[in-house]
């Protein structure tokens, strides 16, 4: 072994597995120095469920004696990960960050796809992450502490994958696996300053997740670079016959597509979504510093107009909202209303009482929508937005008061307009930190693509990150979790 | 579509739920909030929704 490396826990997940792969460092010194910074720091951040420190001390151990015997299983093997606790990995109770479930309700039949390709690839599943309940937003009051954001405790990391969001952002770990039904991984990444992928539709397996909105559900790799994300995607996309909605398309070894180079590419930005009314002054000014970092790299960029997507937010309400509900009503929601917290139930409760005839409806202006998006992959390569039109909010600020009916719809389309239109159409589409607000907390570039066209935004977001330095910041949590609150 | 609290509670005992009281404020405003969004949707989009099946997009069939 060399001399330690400086803040090994904040190396990309690729540069941690170039110096395990030289033996330059151990799993097991990358498992400690993970647990190590949850150990100090989780206590605030409340970023992880369960954590078990012991097996994945002992896992880092067998992971280190197979590559020091020459099995070495690639750029995965040995990183720690964390996973969102709605998926279900044998050992960990599977919460779903809600109190509704009865204890030997929480027991895991069996590991979720993804997790087991994972294990296969040597990564080492070192606890749960926290989420809003049920991975549905509006969560009021968290069971297992409330999430906070390590550029600042006193602001939003952003729903529903929240942990997942925090923890790499940390250096608690080297990668999460989050959920993404309307923005729950997009949010998180870019709110914390990190690289997040919500993946087509069927790439990746959704068996072993507990989700219910079944068009619309995606699990998805968040972690500090695109190289990143693009290598787990290399390990966790793919056909499984346990979930009948997972595409047969072979997966591309997407490292191979990063290129750099964007020349030649044709991308559009999308003026209801850059340039929505009430965007925040500095998330607009980062976006369109982004663009032309793109535009000097020699890519073509137009703006184009895609005039229904403000529609995506209630649409998607009225329909994967509708379809989860159905879900709950008929497992929790009658016999346990109360073990709910107040702002999933009256969530839940509205979209259960969702008429079918208004179902069918929004379902075909869906399709609607979905088809001016794909309409727009075809005259460009990718579109661009920011992943949030505005900035990270107070925790305070966040908590759902829905007092008045005027300024519900507005308050909505402004938190989801850049997500919804995506999710809807089930294309891809990744967050990349692109800037920070004068207050220090991360901004984000969201670049969407064609149906099963990763390879392309993995592309574009790693040649952004070639030359512009945001993922490489990181917060000093020392200094940034010291505050009153 | 403004619905009020006693309508609420209508349609929740047609689904079996037993709301509190003091929820179904929250829970006209959410509901009535969408419903009217379609209202406006299908005045601007109806006619093409008529000619369109509500097929959810889950086996993208695209050239893409």
């Amino acid at each position: 072994m060399s001399a330690p490396v400086q803040n090994l826990f904040y190396l990309t997940a690729i540069e941690q597995a170039r110096l395990i792969k030289a033996r330059e460092i151990s799993p097991v010194d990358l498992i400690k120095a993970s647990l190590e910074r949850i150990d100090r720091f989780d206590s605030t951040l409340r970023a992880w469920i369960t954590v078990h420190a012991e097996q994945a001390i002992e896992k880092a151990r067998k992971a280190e004696t197979e590559i020091v015997n020459g099995k070495y299983r690639g750029p995965l093997h040995g990183l720690p990960y964390g996973v969102k606790d709605q998926m279900h990995a044998l050992g960990f109770p599977t919460t779903l960050g809600s109190r509704v479930l009865d204890e030997h309700e929480k027991i895991p039949p069996h590991d979720a796809t993804v997790i087991g390709k994972l294990s296969e690839a040597g990564a080492i599943l070192i606890g749960k992450q926290n989420l809003h309940e049920f991975g549905k937003g509006g969560t009021i009051v968290f069971p297992f502490g409330q999430p906070r954001n390590p550029w600042n405790p006193l602001y939003d990391a952003s729903s529903s994958s929240t942990g997942s969001g925090i923890a790499p952002a940390a250096g608690q770990c080297s990668f999460s696996l989050g959920e993404d039904t309307g923005g729950s991984i997009r949010g998180p990444a870019s709110c914390n300053g990190i690289v997040g992928l919500r993946p087509t539709f069927g790439r990746v397996s959704r068996h072993g997740g507990i989700m219910a909105a079944y068009t619309s559900d995606t699990l998805g790799p968040l972690a500090r670079s695109v190289e990143d994300v693009a290598a787990i995607m290399e390990v966790i996309a793919g056909h499984d016959p346990s979930d009948p909605l997972s595409s047969p398309r072979p997966v591309p070894r997407y490292t191979d597509h990063l290129t750099g180079d964007l020349r030649g590419l044709r991308l559009a930005v999308v003026r209801e979504i850059a340039y929505v009314e009430g965007i925040d002054v500095e998330v607009r000014e980062a976006f369109e510093a982004a663009v032309q970092v793109l535009r000097g790299q020699g890519a073509t960029i137009e703006e184009i107009s895609l005039p229904w997507a403000k529609w995506s937010v209630p649409l998607q309400l009225l329909t994967a909202d509708a379809d989860v509900a159905s879900w709950f009503l008929a497992k929790y929601l009658r016999d346990r209303y109360d073990r709910f917290d107040v702002g999933t139930r009256t969530r839940l409760a509205a979209a259960s009482l969702i008429p079918a005839s208004i179902y069918n409806r929004a379902m075909r202006a869906r399709r609607l929508v979905r088809a001016q998006v794909l309409d727009a992959m075809r005259r460009y390569d990718a579109l661009l937005t920011p992943t949030n039109v505005t900035q990270p909010r107070l925790i305070e600020d966040t908590k759902e008061k829905l007092e008045d009916r005027r300024d519900v719809v507005p308050r909505l389309i402004m938190r989801r307009i850049a997500h919804y239109p995506f999710a809807l159409s089930n294309v891809p589409a990744i967050s990349v930190p692109a800037g920070f607000s004068r207050k220090g907390l991360p901004l984000a570039l969201q670049i969407a693509g064609r149906p099963f066209g990763e390879a392309m935004i993995f592309n574009i977001g790693y040649a952004y990150q070639q030359v512009t330095h945001w993922h490489q910041s990181h917060p000093d949590l020392d200094k940034t979790l010291n505050v009153a609150f | 579509m403004e619905l009020n609290i006693e309508q609420i509670q209508v349609l929740s005992e047609l689904q079996g739920l037993k709301l509190p009281e003091k929820e179904l404020d929250n829970i006209a405003i959410r509901l009535s909030t969408w419903l009217t969004a379609m209202e406006q949707i299908e005045m601007e989009m109806g006619d093409q929704m008529n000619a369109v099946d509500p097929i959810p997009p889950v086996f993208p069939r695209e050239e893409f």
